[in-house]
């Protein structure tokens, strides 16, 4: 909630993220050549497996065949020929993973993971015969994604988070217009729609905790609960205008309600969004069910808790449809059970859609779709608790 | 620290009572129970007296005089009761009732003893929570009081220690107004949550037109043992919390840390008195409990399993944060960087922490409402508590605790013996 937000330059934003991705991954590499004659300088990683040795002469590996266990996996490689030489290992012609320059007489060391399958390895000159490389299954590493792997969900994530926001300051100057207005039930029917935005990109807006406080503040949160100078933003006026059914002296909040999101939006703007700030985002966001929405507590003036229900559950979807390649292919079980999951809960909600868009109000939800909410909602939790590790994510 | 010597089984227990040993002295004279003893230990034995449980289970107790009230450089015993109260007496007078009636249930409830027996046409004089003995187990009943008992209602507005205020919100507070503040609190703390309802039961059936409960929260905690050095319990969010306290069986470190001295510029009724912080703060432990492992390590900045500060061995270890300028080993967010950076001319300890862990009810939302009731001392609140929260304001912790309550209270100074009571010298000032 209060982190220091990372803050880099604007456009630039998504290439400064790929190109610090190396901070959030392990990249395997262990340093340079080192002489043969002193393997051990190329030691320092005490926990890595035992390496395997790899000789490689004018004409051929030595071995020409290995088989490891799949996982993370260690070689040492000693260039027995008269020229320096790269080692790579191959998926078809994919590179997977490479030690380059390797000068005549000396040894380098690669430390990679690998999943299960067979291998190319080269062997010197192109026109040397590849060299074979069985990886075994048994226990295998999740096969956690590379850099460039999130490189495009960030990107792509980043662009929803920007969309949102803007919605979020355009529908926040209608509905504020209203207020303003005094026109009451024009402005009761724009608060619900407004802070959807929000609520989908909840994780990132909290980022700024004291906008979060100015913005989404509820009464809860202050000693003086309605009456506490600093309750303002969407729940204040939601309060003016729901329980107290008038838009009278709401015009200061509506005006800082307006400003603060602004500024909100321009704080995103240039806003790197780290990985793990993308990936435990949608984790938080059905936390944020877990603990306010469903008990109906987040709009207790208008009841629209089921409009914010869906908007937490949209923005915690997106999430998972962005990294859904990812986490497949390093979990497939836990990517049905989520996927299973939020179809549950989204049907649901579905059964509480108005005819005029939007949401049924809060009161309206039986105990026993409250109850069959809650199970699927715990799992979620749990299971999107797991995504960053899944994929590998400090 | 001396030890309750050895049991030798050869000898009858009343002449081990009689041996010298100074827990012993106490348990001896207050053995027979009942108010006659309580005079007896007023003046030498009670000022040589030294906080510390007895192994002797029901019947350990901890000394009622002295320079500074039990419950507060005790070591923290199993159960807790925190209970505010706001004061329905109208004037000094009645207020000064309040406070030698008081002084003399706890003297009562501390020492042990046998209450009347009534005829039993009458509503009976003890609750007999704790059998037709009531037996000490160890209680401590420590009472403060808050800023509002220096409001107009007294005459006190004068004598108010200058740091005594109404507890403010701090940015991630959610205070509810239910729990928060009051004029009186009594920190109940024993070895059984049984003895603690006893005491406050005892308390409210005595004062029914004087006190009026405003808020009270149950706690618990890994009690610390006497002679081996106390092990650091862990919180609800299992760290271990109060890693960094100054030792409370040290008297030097307790005058410097926690009681107010001559010459603080505090009042002269308020010397031996210490500040008291209570903060009611719950803990998000579904969502903590999904929380990954090095994400919860780097928030406390320490090994969830040792203790020890992150990228070191031992609990105690110091970690140099001159080394690590840029949070690479403890992150410069740390919960335990943030509260203290180790920095110089940085005093070692602000406060001394005895801390409960709480447990209770669900939310709407079927979640569990659990948490610490966190209580510090010290002698000054400003340079102690309230700096110390001051630097903590945003710290990652803070997604998962919510405070929703407590507030801030005076300690006062102990009773040097039977004939005085406690706030006497405030009242009489």
């Amino acid at each position: 909630m209060a982190w220091k937000p990372w803050q880099i330059g604007g456009a630039v934003a998504v290439v400064v993220v790929a190109a610090g991705l190396g901070v959030y991954f392990g990249t395997g590499d262990e340093g340079g050549p080192t002489p043969a004659a002193n393997p051990s300088a190329s030691g320092g990683a005490a926990a890595a497996p035992a390496p395997i040795e790899v000789a490689v002469t004018d004409k051929a590996c030595e071995p020409e065949t290995l088989t490891v266990p799949a996982g993370k996996v260690s070689f040492r490689i000693v260039n027995k020929s008269q020229r320096a030489l790269e080692w790579e290992i191959l998926k078809g012609v994919m590179v997977v993973d490479e030690r380059e320059n390797i000068a005549p007489g000396f040894t380098a060391r690669l430390t990679t993971t690998l999943e299960p399958g067979t291998y190319g390895i080269t062997c010197g000159l192109l026109s040397n015969p590849k060299g074979t490389l069985t990886v075994t299954g048994g226990a295998p590493a999740a096969a956690k994604p590379s850099v460039l792997d999130l490189v495009g969900p960030i990107a792509e994530y980043k662009v929803y988070v920007t969309g949102e926001v803007e919605a979020l300051a355009k529908d926040t100057e209608a509905f504020t217009a209203a207020v303003k207005a005094g026109k009451l039930d024009e402005a009761k029917a724009l608060y619900a729609p407004a802070r959807v935005h929000y609520e989908r990109i909840e994780p990132i807006a909290e980022l700024f905790s004291d906008l979060d406080a100015a913005i989404d503040s509820r009464a809860d949160d202050h000693e003086k609960k309605e009456a506490d100078p600093g309750f303002t933003g969407f729940h204040r006026i939601e309060y003016g205008l729901f329980a107290r059914n008038s838009t009278e002296g709401l015009a200061p909040f509506a005006d800082k309600l307006v400003a603060d999101v602004a500024d909100l939006q321009k704080r995103i703007a240039t806003l790197a969004i780290p990985p793990n700030k993308m990936v435990g985002g949608a984790a938080d966001l059905i936390e944020e069910v877990a603990s306010s929405k469903i008990s109906g507590e987040e709009d207790r003036y208008s009841h629209t808790d089921l409009w914010d229900f869906q908007a937490n559950l949209d923005g915690a979807e997106k999430i998972v449809d962005l990294l859904r390649p990812l986490t497949r292919k390093a979990d497939p079980a836990l990517s049905d059970r989520i996927d299973k999951n939020f179809a549950t809960v989204d049907k649901i909600l579905a059964k509480y859609r108005a005819e005029a868009g939007g949401f049924e109000t809060y009161d309206k939800l039986t105990p026993e779709d409250r109850k069959a909410l809650q199970g699927p909602v715990t799992a979620l939790a749990e299971d999107l608790a797991r995504l960053s590790g899944t994929l590998g994510i400090s | 620290m001396a030890e309750t010597p050895p049991r030798d089984p050869a000898k009858p227990e009343a002449e081990r009572l009689r041996s010298p040993g100074r827990r012993n002295l106490l348990l001896g004279l207050g053995a027979v129970g009942g108010g006659a003893v309580v005079g007896a230990l007023a003046g030498n034995a009670a000022a040589a007296e030294k906080p510390g449980p007895v192994a002797d289970g029901a019947k350990a107790r901890q000394p009622v005089y002295g320079r500074h009230q039990s419950g507060v450089a005790t070591p923290r015993p199993a159960a807790a009761m925190i209970a505010s109260f706001d004061v329905l007496a109208t004037t000094k007078d009645e207020l000064r009732d309040l406070f030698r009636g008081l002084t003399e249930r706890v003297a009562f409830l501390m020492q042990g003893g046998t209450p009347p027996s009534l005829d039993p046409k009458f509503p009976p004089a003890d609750s007999g929570v704790l059998g037709p003995t009531v037996t000490p187990h160890d209680l401590t009943v420590t009472v403060a009081v808050g800023a509002s008992l220096f409001d107009g209602r007294f005459g006190l507005a004068g004598l108010k220690p200058r740091h005594l205020e109404t507890m403010h919100a701090f940015p991630n507070d959610a205070l509810v107004a239910d729990e928060c503040h009051g004029d009186l609190l009594l920190q109940i703390c024993s070895d059984s949550p049984e003895a603690n309802v006893h005491a406050l039961r005892d308390v409210v059936k005595h004062f029914p037109s004087q006190l009026m409960l405003r808020w009270k929260q149950d706690g618990f905690a890994p009690p610390q043992a006497l002679a081996t050095p106390a092990g650091t319990g862990r919180n609800l969010l299992g760290f271990k919390d109060g890693t960094v306290n100054p030792d409370p069986l040290d008297p030097a470190a307790m005058e410097r840390v926690v009681w107010v001295q001559d010459g603080q510029g505090e009042p002269a009724w308020a010397v031996g008195g210490s500040y008291q912080a209570v903060r009611l703060i719950r803990h998000f432990v579904e969502a903590w409990d999904r929380t990954a492992l090095q994400e919860q390590e780097n928030i406390f900045g320490r090994d969830k399993a040792t203790g020890a500060p992150l990228g070191m061995k031992r609990e105690h270890d110091e970690p140099d944060f001159a080394k690590d300028p840029k949070g690479e080993r403890v992150p410069l967010t740390a919960h335990m960087r943030l509260a203290n950076p180790r920095t110089k001319g940085e005093p070692a300890h602000r406060l001394f922490r005895r801390p409960f862990n709480y447990s209770r009810g669900i939310t709407k939302a079927a979640q569990m409402d659990m948490g610490l009731i966190f209580i510090c001392f010290q002698a000054d609140l400003a340079a102690g508590f309230i700096t110390v929260q001051n630097r903590l304001n945003g710290e990652p912790l803070e997604e998962y605790v919510k405070p929703f309550g407590g507030g801030y209270f005076f300690v006062l100074p102990g009773v040097p013996d039977k004939s005085r009571y406690l706030g006497q010298p405030l009242l009489e000032a």
